[in-house]
């Protein structure tokens, strides 16, 4: 017996040549209960079905779409999927979560994941659909914008398809590509260089069956209460700006990331800031699928057109990058759309970058600070992957640190090669030990550690005991809501979120799950990702922050000194892997791995 | 006799605590000082919690035996003298010896002091730092003012000494120890303090209920308040001047609930909803959304 919201099957499709097949992979109950889906489920899966030490980008790689119990309920906010692969960016395990249609679609093939291998012999899109899959020959659509690429095997198959789809970047293996879907992008980690790798432009989806739940008349009515709940004061700031709403408030407590993490407040962010542009430019609010909350603010670009801003694109095409001028922020931002790269790597990148060109480490003199023309110079650089400096961005900051060599390491801004996303370490710094202990590296949403220090919870400049504990709290609460999956945007709305998060999948599953049971399911999942990162090669050196958050202090506007040193993260991040029961390496305890099930 | 410490490591690691001594009869007054209302709260609070801004050490408050104290800052210890009625100095080597281990020095004041203003306490503290000394004695409005502050922890035992000897004044201590004065020019050379504190009300106490009313009747300090993001409403962005004498006052006068959909941050540094936090002047508060995902 299946337990509500699940098939309990995954489907492996193998590419290779000109045809594609799928094979059911059974999914045992207690798998599923014990990593509920999303990016839990995808982390089983990699465990399961990814070669040891296995080439992100090599044809044997696997890269699973996986969805979750709620996709396909009324529950708000929980039509989104987790795409998860080795990262060619990191190495390690990477996952990254999106919102469309394309997830309750593609859990309607009958199927609570879709796991890709094998490579096309010439670029292709891939169709999945409950009756079979098929591998169609594309090559037209190379080189082709990923909305375009969208739209165009939209007309080609017909209505009734859901698609995501890689633009140039992805195929030329730029290694933080986005997978895009309905101007969504799964962007953290290169995803879209991992589907490119496999010569597939495209996957579309087709619905083709139901899934029961297990208590519908639960379902329904939990689903009208959250509703309403996502209306409140909770989701507020969403609602009426946005994420971009945290711009102008942080340059004001001065975790605003700002020319390449040497400052941590920027002139400029008032012409960034969502309170202004909402009066000026401000067109539409959009949401995702199945949500309520509707986050998404559209903004009229000079000259026409419109442009969706989020605050992490901002920060990292702005102030990252010393541009204050939004034009150049919203081009830069739409190029990265078109492009179908992640914006974050791809700010970070380029601000190490204007760096190391003011250092004298890189010789190309039009690559500077606040110039807005240059980033969008860069930008088509790195899609092109054009010899040179797009050869050199396309492998983020910390391949290319190992190029160009002196110090340039030191201020690449990344954790495990992934970029710094726009929360300043020094000022944050429950946030700096989340984000160096992360399985998928520096990030802000599989770690809210900020919310601790944003909180006045705990000292945020003076790192400590508590600062653990607040960090080890929100993986924990990220891990859940990213398998089960509901939107984060939402946390603020549950008053005892394990209590009825543990409702929430009782009513669907019919399992009788409470909330030290899902507490377990937290660690298990943390567990998980960091068990598969030592088995690719990761250590306790990966989990650190890059030396000029540790040696260089950083005055905030209050004219206080910010201090993270090495010895204060280095007790914090002891503390973690004590709290966690890992032993002073960061190694799993032998003992915890049967918990995994790992063999089953 | 001459204390032996140093404080070389005060100047750039060491700690320096916050001791409020909160004894003391209050007989000119009639009622118990620490208990006097100051705008919601009470004096004690908000010395407690002023000194909590300045310090990044601990917070201590030094009561008689057996005081009967009003609600403090959540982070504010308290210790008991042992023996009442001999005197502020007796005050200050417990407070001292009670954060010895924690803090190389310790801005000490009385209970009474409404309108110390952080930018002083700062000021006694650099020039704690600045010198080679066991003692930074201000000069200000005329008079010394050893309730206003810096004491190197080091003393706790020599002013303990000193006590159990009967000698209960000041100048006894001052005579056994270096000590460095600081006055009114010298004060007032720092830009902050001679712009929100030029007549160095700092070092005021209240004695008398016609000095407390007074004092109470006075209006709060102008401080500035900006909201942020979603708490911007349409005519309402950029910073507002307005009289509060707390951080629940200043979000009351923009007509923004400290409820757990907002923080706001003092200064662009502490961050905080504590409605009772004691406010100055020239300060800015920043009201965000408490939820800072993105």
């Amino acid at each position: 017996m299946v337990p509500g919201g699940y098939f309990g099957q995954a489907l492996v499709v193998d590419v290779a040549g000109e045809s594609a097949t799928g094979t059911p992979l059974q999914l045992d109950e207690r798998v599923l209960r014990a990593y509920l889906g999303g990016v839990g489920l995808g982390t089983w899966l990699l465990h399961r079905l990814a070669p040891p030490l296995v080439d992100p980008l090599a044809p044997e790689a696997p890269l699973a779409f996986v969805f979750s119990p709620l996709v396909g309920t009324p529950l708000t906010t929980s039509a989104k999927f987790a795409v998860v692969a080795k990262s060619p960016l990191t190495g390690l395990l990477t996952d990254a979560l999106a919102s469309s249609q394309f997830a309750i679609s593609g859990k309607l093939t009958g199927n609570d994941a879709i796991v890709i291998r094998g490579r096309a012999d010439v670029l292709s899109v891939l169709l999945i659909a409950s009756d079979g899959v098929r591998l169609v020959p594309a090559p037209e659509l190379a080189g082709m914008g990923a909305a375009e690429a969208e739209e165009t095997v939209r007309q080609a198959h017909g209505r009734g398809w859901r698609t995501a789809a890689i633009g140039p970047a992805g195929e030329r293996g730029v290694r933080y590509a986005t997978i895009s879907h309905d101007g969504r992008h799964a962007g953290r980690g290169g995803l879209g260089a991992v589907l490119g790798a496999k010569n597939i432009k495209a996957v579309m989806v087709k619905a083709g069956t139901r899934v029961a739940v297990a208590d519908a008349a639960s379902v329904l009515a939990a689903a009208k209460d959250l509703r309403a709940r996502s209306f409140g004061p909770a989701t507020k700031k969403y609602r009426e700006l946005g994420t971009l709403a945290n711009l102008l408030a942080f340059n004001a407590v001065s975790t605003l990331p700002t020319r390449n993490f040497t400052s941590a407040t920027f002139e400029g962010a008032p012409r960034l800031a969502a309170e202004e542009l909402q009066e000026m430019r401000h067109v539409a609010r959009n949401s995702c699928a199945s949500c309520s909350i509707g986050c998404e603010h559209i903004y009229r670009r000079a000259g026409g057109g419109s442009q969706r801003m989020e605050y992490e694109n901002v920060f990292a095409l702005g102030p990252l990058c010393g541009v204050s001028d939004p034009d150049d922020v919203f081009a830069a931002s739409a190029r990265c759309d078109e492009l179908g790269i992640d914006t974050i790597s791809a700010g970070g990148t380029i601000a190490w970058a204007m760096e190391c060109v003011e250092r004298g480490l890189i010789d190309e003199p039009w690559l500077r600070f606040g110039d807005g023309t240059a980033v969008l110079r860069a930008l088509d650089a790195i899609g092109e992957r054009a010899p040179g400096l797009g050869e050199l961005l396309a492998q983020g900051s910390r391949h290319a640190a190992g190029v160009v060599g002196g110090n340039s390491i030191d201020f690449a801004p990344q954790v495990k090669g992934l970029e710094l996303p726009g929360y300043e370490p020094r000022t944050l710094q429950a946030m700096a030990l989340g984000m160096a202990v992360n399985a998928r590296g520096a990030d802000h949403n599989r770690s809210g550690a900020y919310e601790a220090d944003m909180s006045g919870a705990v000292d945020r400049l003076d790192g400590g005991e508590a600062h653990v504990e607040a960090a080890i709290g929100t993986e924990d609460r990220a891990a859940v809501m990213d398998s089960m999956i509901l939107c984060k945007f939402l946390r603020g709305v549950f008053d005892d979120p394990f209590t009825e998060w543990a409702a929430l999948l009782s009513s669907v599953t019919g399992w009788d799950i409470d909330a030290a049971e899902l507490h377990s399911t937290a660690q298990r999942i943390v567990m998980a990702k960091r068990v598969f990162n030592q088995r690719e090669g990761a250590t306790a050196a990966d989990d650190r922050l890059p030396a000029r958050m540790l040696e260089t202090p950083l005055e905030m506007a209050s004219g206080r000194v910010a201090s993270l040193t090495e010895s204060r993260l280095q007790a914090m991040i002891d503390g973690y892997y004590a709290a966690r029961g890992l032993d002073e390496s960061g190694c799993a305890d032998p003992a915890d791995l049967d918990d995994l099930l790992l063999g089953q | 006799m001459r204390i032996g410490a140093r404080f070389v490591d005060v100047h750039q690691n060491a700690k320096a605590a916050g001791l409020v001594l909160a004894g003391g009869r209050s007989t000119r007054m009639g009622a118990p000082k620490a208990s006097l209302e100051w705008h919601g709260s009470t004096l004690l609070h908000r010395a407690a919690a002023l000194l909590g801004r300045v310090v990044d050490g601990p917070v201590v408050v030094v009561a008689a035996p057996g005081q009967s104290l009003p609600e403090l800052p959540s982070a504010a210890e308290v210790v008991e003298d042992p023996v009442e009625g001999l005197g502020p100095m007796r005050g200050i080597a417990t407070g001292l010896a009670a954060v010895a281990d924690r803090a190389s020095a310790a801005f000490v004041c009385s209970t009474d002091m409404p309108f110390l203003h952080p930018a002083f306490v700062s000021r006694v503290l650099r020039e704690f730092a600045a010198a080679d000394t066991d003692v930074v004695l201000p000069t200000a409005r005329g008079f010394r003012q050893p309730l206003a502050a810096v004491y190197g922890t080091s003393l706790a035992g020599l002013i303990a000494d000193l006590a159990s000897e009967g000698e209960l004044r000041p100048g006894m201590l001052f005579e056994h120890c270096r000590v460095t004065g600081i006055d009114d020019q010298q004060l007032l050379a720092d830009s902050v303090l001679a712009r929100f504190d030029p007549d160095l009300e700092s070092v005021m106490n209240l004695n008398s209920p016609d000095e407390y009313e007074a004092a109470r009747a006075r209006p709060p300090a102008e401080v500035a308040v900006q909201c942020f993001g979603a708490l911007a409403t349409a005519g309402h962005r950029g910073p507002r001047t307005v009289r509060a004498a707390t951080l629940g006052a200043a979000a009351e006068a923009v007509d923004v609930p400290l409820d757990q959909y907002v923080m706001a941050a003092l200064n662009g540094d502490l961050m905080t909803r504590d409605p009772h936090l004691p406010l100055v002047a020239g300060d800015t508060v920043a009201l965000l959304s408490a939820d800072a995902g993105g």
